[in-house]
């Protein structure tokens, strides 16, 4: 039997502040942990392959594609998904994004708000360009780019008053 | 106080009992279908297909009807039940309707959720207001004309007394129902051509929205198919010996009901679905499409434009008119297969019982889903109910039903809840496509540069997942003018314009996707009449506004064609993206527009800037828009935002190309979408009108490509008449 698929029982991820134990084969993404195992159904499958950018968590504050990495790549890691960056939107993020009324169909925009999130971590005044750098692996085919780019503007400003 | 509605037995609103002290109004909403696709048929007894319910809270609830897909509609359906309602917006929450209950119709396409509910909605929202009104005044014992509703209030204006619409519900649901209520002038509207925020927006971003991929229901497995990589191909054997050894495997099942035949792997998790899929060991039988190849199909879609059409229109040369043309033109204009690739891949979860059938889907065609399901599985419609989800993208993909099938079918067989899901390979290969096309056009002008002459033949296929056309319908004008918006419908006055189609028949499945017929066909007229002009020796412009008439309305099929209203956008985007200003070196301006359907009047002015390597870059997208009264300018503003990127994404890359019978991509690397970095400047500017309001879902995509294929001519001088645009290797293109 091949060792990969015997569930790893000892697993346990730190997701969103909480230590969870997250029984599943060690191949197995971090995506589909959080989606199945863990009831997070934030975190969006949108490829597989870690062209959209809809999986984007956070892992110690770094962008991650969950559907790239596995259980063991993360443990003793802080994991922040949607769910964690605030339940109650309040975020900065969260709070520019209502304001611009950026979501369309919205499938994405969890991936987008933990790009842009971690994005304004490193870097409190953005410009367009190192938007563009930051946001151009996440798709969007509704095509809210526009008002990504401005709630982006909106969080930075609102966060540096 | 005497209450000037009188009951009519007949009436389409009826006040529901409830056991509740609730006002709960059910409405038969007759929603006509657009001209030409059939009318509702009257309502036999009562069957409402909208709910309006105001409980003891003050909460309104109003049952939205349409999916939302990401055009806003849980949020503009209600915004207009709430004006003629008076509601407070803050108090107005949506409930999805499902099946089963009643409703008419729940599909939702065509751009016509705003149109088609306009009048209905506004009647509902009104029939309750006076409804409260009449309770109100009854309460003070005052005259109901010295009453008024405002912000979820009645308010008796002498005294300032005010009761809240939920302190009045439970005597309002007791009163008559009135006919013909009155309807508020658009002058006096509050929240109607508002900006408000859309309603699942909170839920959104705090990833709390339940989309179709989010469902779960207890003992629910996990499957995923391995499908026919040859369209129309079978499974010939299959042998689950591996696959059933993959952890947390339960079954393999056969599935035969969705567009390709193929072997389902049931697990207990998404992934173990994914993995035991690989494990299966599956011979095909390629069946009789092994050998078609996209591009030979290509040419013989070029070739078929140049064949003897049936004729679409045919206009009438006035007497005295000259048709002499001093210069012809010919072109053909190619569109490939396209794919939705919305980001939500395709899945469902059904749970299939003997007299109980329950389905959750991220669909806009619940109604077909039910019809379907009830058929495949041999259970009476009545039986099955379907629940639509919030949707990951639509663009008509999820107008389709075959993954619902799929899930029925293995649930079935499973004896299980079962959600189906989707990689984004099989979603990119095993869909149906927007059909490609060619469209030949022929053209000239005379001596003085008017056009004297206008021919534009489609030839192209049927939407072949609703079947194929009957031997009537093959020789049938209505049938393929139906078939190609963009054509036939040509919005210009030119003397002795026809039109025409060759159907060309394909294996590939096609149905509908982001504005169905008209893109391709839009993408050869707006081009075509560009190369006019150049050929006339005029500016694209000026040449487009001569040729409409600001006072001419016309049909065309059964589609109304306004032209004033179309100057005005051309006019309009040209003066605000400055038409004649000079641009920099190497950039270039385009403009197109379009009448959708016979509704939306919409145009833009594009910029291209060119790059030393040949690579193109869209800078700027200028858009004026008539769709009439805007109920949110927001949403207005968002679906041409999106239909810029659908729109670019077809000419930067968009293509779905077939060998041996199989799609050739399967990802967003392959299947280029634009991205944050490619998305140009929008500005956009909206005509008001008092009009009735016109869609806005898909209007906005078919003059994006000729608008910016246009400023590529005029940058580069190269005219672009193949989509996607082909750039040079220099530019990371073709080598």
């Amino acid at each position: 039997m091949n060792e990969n698929l015997i569930p790893q029982d000892g697993l346990r991820l730190t997701v969103n502040g909480t230590q969870r134990p997250a029984s599943a084969p060690p191949d197995t993404p971090l995506l589909w942990i959080l989606r199945d195992v863990l009831g997070l159904t934030g975190s969006k499958f949108g490829c597989g392959l870690g062209v959209c950018g809809a999986c984007t968590v956070l892992v110690d504050g770094e962008p991650v594609r969950s559907c790239m990495s596995t259980g063991p790549e993360v443990a003793g890691k802080k994991v922040t998904t949607i769910e964690g960056l605030s339940s109650d939107a309040s975020h900065p993020v969260q709070r520019a994004w209502l304001a611009e009324d950026v979501a369309q169909c919205g499938y994405c925009q969890a991936g987008q708000i933990m790009t842009a999130a971690a994005l304004l971590a490193r870097n409190p005044r953005p410009t367009d360009a190192d938007i563009d750098a930051a946001m151009s692996e996440n798709v969007c085919r509704c095509g809210t780019y526009q008002r990504i780019r401005a709630a982006i503007h909106r969080a930075a400003a609102e966060m540096k008053s | 106080m005497s209450d000037p509605y009188k009951t009519n037995r007949r009436c389409f609103i009826k006040a529901i009992s409830t056991s509740s002290a609730a006002l709960v109004l059910g409405f038969h909403l007759p929603v006509a279908a657009k001209p030409g696709q059939g009318g509702a048929a009257p309502a036999k007894g009562f069957v409402p297909n909208a709910y309006l319910r105001i409980d003891p809270d003050g909460t309104v609830t109003v049952t939205v009807t349409k999916s939302e897909i990401g055009q806003g509609v849980r949020t503009s359906l209600p915004m207009i039940v709430a004006e003629e309602l008076e509601a407070d917006w803050s108090r107005v929450v949506v409930t999805q309707a499902t099946t089963g209950l009643g409703f008419k119709s729940l599909g939702t396409g065509g751009s016509w959720a705003i149109g088609g509910n306009w009048t209905p909605l506004r009647t509902a929202g009104a029939t309750a207001r006076e409804m409260l009104v009449s309770a109100a005044a009854a309460a003070w014992s005052v005259d109901r004309a010295t009453c008024r509703a405002e912000k979820g209030s009645v308010v008796h204006a002498p005294t300032g007394r005010r009761l809240g619409y939920g302190e009045l519900a439970e005597a309002a649901s007791k009163l008559q129902v009135p006919t013909n209520p009155p309807l508020k002038d658009p002058k006096n509207y509050t929240i109607i051509g508002t900006r408000r925020p859309r309603i699942d927006g909170r839920p959104i971003v705090t990833g709390t929205a339940t989309f179709g991929l989010d469902v779960r229901l207890p003992g629910m497995k996990f499957a995923t198919i391995l499908r026919s990589p040859v369209m129309g191909g079978k499974v010939a054997k299959w042998d689950d010996k591996r696959a059933m050894t993959s952890a947390g495997v339960r079954a393999v099942v056969p599935v035969s009901s969705g567009l390709a035949a193929g072997v389902a792997v049931v697990a207990d998790s998404t992934w173990a679905a994914f993995k035991g899929r690989e494990a299966l060991d599956v011979t095909w039988d390629n069946g009789p499409n092994a050998a078609f190849d996209g591009e030979a199909f290509r040419k013989k879609l070029e070739e078929s434009s140049h064949a003897s059409a049936i004729v679409t229109r045919k206009d009438a040369v006035a007497a005295g008119t000259s048709v002499t043309a001093a210069r012809s033109i010919e072109a053909t204009y190619e569109y490939p297969f396209q794919a939705h690739a919305t980001l939500e891949p395709m899945n469902c979860v059904a749970d299939v019982r003997d007299g109980r059938t329950e389905i959750w889907a991220p669909t806009q065609a619940p109604d077909r889903i039910r019809e379907r399901v009830a058929a495949l599985i041999k259970q009476p419609a009545e039986t099955i109910t379907v629940h639509v989800t919030m949707s990951g993208g639509g663009f008509g993909r999820r107008l389709g039903v075959d993954y619902a099938l799929e899930a029925a079918e293995v649930s079935m067989a499973v004896k299980s809840p079962v959600q189906v899901i989707w990689s984004r390979e099989d979603d990119m290969r095993h869909g149906h496509f927007q059909p490609a096309s060619a469209n030949r056009m022929t053209g000239g002008v005379d001596a003085k540069g008017a056009p004297v002459a206008w021919k534009q033949v489609k030839a192209g296929s049927y939407l072949s997942i609703f079947g194929p056309p009957s031997a009537a319908e093959r020789a049938s004008s209505d049938y393929w003018r139906d078939a190609s918006w963009g054509c036939y419908d040509n919005p210009y006055s030119i003397p002795g314009l026809e039109t025409g189609y060759v159907p060309v028949d394909s294996p590939v499945p096609t149905g509908p996707w982001r504005a169905v017929y008209s893109p391709s066909c839009s993408f050869a007229r707006e081009s075509f009449v560009d190369e006019l002009a150049h050929a006339a020796g005029r500016d694209p412009l000026e040449f487009r506004l001569s040729l409409l008439d600001p006072a001419k309305k016309f049909k065309a099929g059964n589609l109304n064609i306004d032209q004033g209203r179309l100057r005005s956008v051309l006019a309009l985007a040209a003066e605000k993206a400055q038409w004649t200003r000079k641009l920099p070196p190497g950039w270039g301006r385009g403009i197109a527009g379009n009448v959708y359907d016979g509704d939306t009047c919409l145009a833009y002015v594009a910029e291209a800037s060119t790059g030393k390597d040949g690579s193109i870059r869209v800078e700027r997208m200028v858009c004026a828009v008539d769709c009439g009264i805007v109920i949110n300018p927001s949403g207005v503003e968002a679906q041409i935002e999106g239909g810029i990127a659908f729109g670019l994404s077809t000419v930067i890359g968009g293509e779905i190309t077939i060998r041996a019978g199989r799609v050739e991509q399967s990802s967003f690397l392959d299947y280029p979408v634009i991205r944050m970095d490619q998305m140009p400047k929008v500005e956009i500017h909206i005509v008001p009108s008092t009009a009735s309001p016109t869609g806005m879902g898909e209007p906005p995509v078919p003059p994006v490509a000729p608008a910016v294929t246009n400023a590529i001519f005029n940058a580069t001088g190269k005219r672009i008449r193949r989509l996607p645009v082909r750039l040079p290797a220099a530019a990371g293109g073709e080598k």
